[in-house]
């Protein structure tokens, strides 16, 4: 049950996230929002709750509720939501069955395209943008998925229950994307951006170290003992953070 | 003052973490040296208080191999011992004789000794005696407390660790350092079902400052597993013969009833040690445990003339006195450069830590422009001195470390 409601937050939490990005990187994308004006509301039951908004042109997403959402979606049970995303069930709508269209033709192209950047196996030759945006959301997955894992994995829970309080920086030099986590009282919150005066911090030298490390294409020692990978600060908070991200693989798809 | 580069350390590094895990595993491990580009990896030589590494950078060493180092490397007495010992045999079908003068000599030197046990590392004995334990008392429960370390044994690490299991952490109770009530309690919770407590003589975790017990804590420990019928372990690898010849237990006042050597006791040969009272023996010699190496004779030769040479020129003052004396200088130091350094544990394997930033990273970085400088720094873990540190290190070590604080207060600018 832990691992159906951990892959389910994630998919709503961490993959879907990135869509707040990828609209902007992704012109087809800003094609198909192009004047939209609607949001999606995820319910499941004994899940996770999340929602999606287009609106001029920008996409935001957000956990829990959505107050007056143009289309609910509800799904039985966090293995329905899964099956979902892996393209093997529908989702039951309970609300604005006039825009399904929308469901069906844009917003799936457009998780198709999530899908090509957050797949950099199936990419023969990636570009250095592929490399940017895929290390960006990449980032954005791992972080997003650690407060899932930290919350239900049996393991990651007493890692967390272990990590003092305070804030871990994440971050691709020289300017690329960063994210930080924040961790109080064994609970975990991923936010996107840089925090003043983090706790522990590692940083990437540049996109092709970060996307070889985030996808697990490099050797990490090297890649930390060459200091291209550069960690400081409470490494106690890097090295049980480590330990939950080396759980994210086991529940994305 | 020159900065020190580490092309070879690098290139080697490389090469091995192609071929071994992690390149370089467990406390050697480079992930905690920060900034990892201040500091080398390998070491060619070493003598005395320093050693060298493999791009020629010369080092003062206040990591000591982490603890066994108390006489200064390549000691020639203990050396001579362990050469003249290797000539006559050294791994061979049955101990040498020197394994029961060596007994003799743990058992004359330490207090509460009635018997030696020996093997290779800490963790040997730290695990040995919760079987002991749990021999002597036909209970299963351990308590351990936070922070302390006793090797890699899957009892002794936490269950959400790589390659550990909820099972080996299932007799385990973790209480708190220097919190006797929080101790009272788990043993009253679980009346005639814990057999040993084991733990430091002092708090030295990584990452973190040396904690010395509250007054009249081990006192009460001590009580109190008399009382309820537990064994009292000692965890004294780390800190054994830094702070009493007779056990770091004897510097704190109190008396447990198994000890475990280990860094110290050796100059840097492989040995390691458990000691006991005689009420254990029994248990101790129904419990099979044993080791291809354990009966080598060599490091025996070295522990025996480590010990005796300890003794005779009395390393744990001579330790004492240059700790303080470092710590001393680096405390006014960091004061004229406008930081406050914060100095906890015992002067011979003190914890350092420039409190002026909690995230660490300033103290790291004056770790690292120290290292760099040829005073080999870390600021994770406690440093260690030897017999071998002299005046003239400390005042070289001064000197690298007033130029690591400036390096820090123009890069902070």
């Amino acid at each position: 049950m832990a691992y159906q409601i951990i892959k389910a937050g994630i998919n709503l939490y961490a993959i879907l996230k990135n869509l707040e990005e990828l609209i902007g990187l992704d012109s087809k994308c800003q094609e198909l929002i192009k004047g939209k004006t609607l949001s999606v509301q995820f319910l499941v039951k004994n899940g996770p709750k999340a929602w999606l908004s287009f609106k001029n042109g920008q996409c935001l997403v957000g956990q829990g509720r959505l107050k007056s959402a143009s289309i609910k979606l509800w799904f039985t049970s966090p293995e329905h939501l899964n099956k979902m995303f892996d393209g093997k069930a529908n989702p039951i709508p309970l609300k604005g069955f006039t825009k399904l269209g929308f469901l069906k033709n844009e917003f799936t192209q457009i998780t198709k395209i999530l899908e090509y950047y957050l797949k950099p196996e199936e990419v023969e030759k990636p570009s250095k943008e592929y490399i940017k945006i895929n290390t960006q959301f990449t980032l954005t997955v791992a972080a997003f998925a650690l407060p899932e894992i930290a919350r239900y994995d049996k393991k990651a829970n007493i890692t967390a229950s272990h990590t003092r309080n305070g804030k871990i920086q994440l971050q691709v030099l020289p300017d690329g994307p960063s994210v930080y986590i924040v961790i109080k009282d064994g609970e975990l919150v991923a936010n996107k951006g840089v925090t003043e005066n983090p706790d522990a911090i590692m940083e990437m030298s540049n996109f092709e170290t970060a996307n070889a490390f985030l996808n697990g294409k490099s050797n990490p020692f090297k890649a930390i003992a060459s200091g291209e990978v550069m960690i400081k600060g409470q490494i106690p908070m890097l090295d049980n953070l480590s330990l939950i991200l080396d759980k994210v693989n086991q529940y994305v798809s | 003052m020159k900065t020190y580069t580490y092309h070879k350390s690098q290139e080697l590094f490389k090469k091995a973490a192609d071929i071994i895990p992690c390149g370089i595993y467990g406390h050697f491990s480079p992930a905690p040296l920060i900034p990892v580009t201040d500091y080398p990896f390998y070491v060619e030589k070493a003598e005395g208080s320093r050693f060298w590494d493999i791009d020629g950078n010369e080092f003062i060493d206040y990591m000591c191999a982490y603890g066994p180092m108390v006489l200064g490397y390549n000691n020639p007495t203990v050396d001579a011992a362990a050469d003249a010992q290797r000539k006559k045999a050294n791994c061979a079908s049955g101990p040498a004789e020197v394994m029961v003068e060596l007994a003799q000599e743990m058992v004359d030197t330490i207090p509460i000794a009635d018997w030696a046990f020996f093997a290779k590392n800490g963790a040997d004995m730290t695990t040995f005696s919760l079987m002991i334990a749990r021999a002597h008392t036909g209970r299963d429960k351990i308590i351990r407390l936070k922070g302390g370390y006793h090797g890699t044994a899957p009892w002794s690490q936490s269950p959400d660790h790589h390659g550990i299991t909820f099972n080996d952490a299932k007799d385990i109770i973790v209480g708190e350092w220097n919190n006797y009530e929080a101790l009272e309690k788990y043993v009253h919770a679980n009346k005639g079902k814990i057999a040993g407590i084991i733990s430091t003589p002092y708090h030295h975790p990584t990452f973190a400052d040396s904690e010395y017990p509250d007054e009249g804590y081990w006192q009460k420990v001590e009580n109190l597993c008399k009382n309820e019928g537990i064994l009292l372990i000692i965890d004294d690898v780390r800190a054994g013969f830094r702070m009493d010849m007779g056990g770091s237990n004897e510097f704190f006042g109190f008396k447990p009833d198994l000890i475990a050597f280990c860094k110290a006791i050796g100059n840097g040969y492989p040995i390691s040690s458990l000691v006991g009272t005689k009420d254990v023996l029994s248990a101790a010699s129904n419990v099979f445990h044993t080791g291809s190496y354990w009966f080598s004779a060599e490091p025996m030769a070295a522990a025996l003339a480590t010990i005796r040479e300890m003794k005779k020129t009395n390393s744990v003052q001579k330790m004492f006195d240059i700790g303080t004396k470092l710590n001393s200088g680096l405390i006014d130091l960091a004061k004229d450069h406008g930081y406050t350094m914060k100095i906890t544990g015992h002067p011979s394997m003190a914890s350092y830590r420039l409190v002026d930033d909690p995230s660490l990273v300033l103290h790291q970085k004056w770790c690292g422009e120290a290292t760099k400088r040829g005073a080999y720094f870390t600021s994770h873990h406690n440093w260690f001195v030897s017999a071998a540190h002299t005046n003239e290190d400390i005042e070289l070590t001064l000197k690298i470390a007033d130029e690591a604080f400036k390096a820090i207060k123009n890069n902070t600018k």
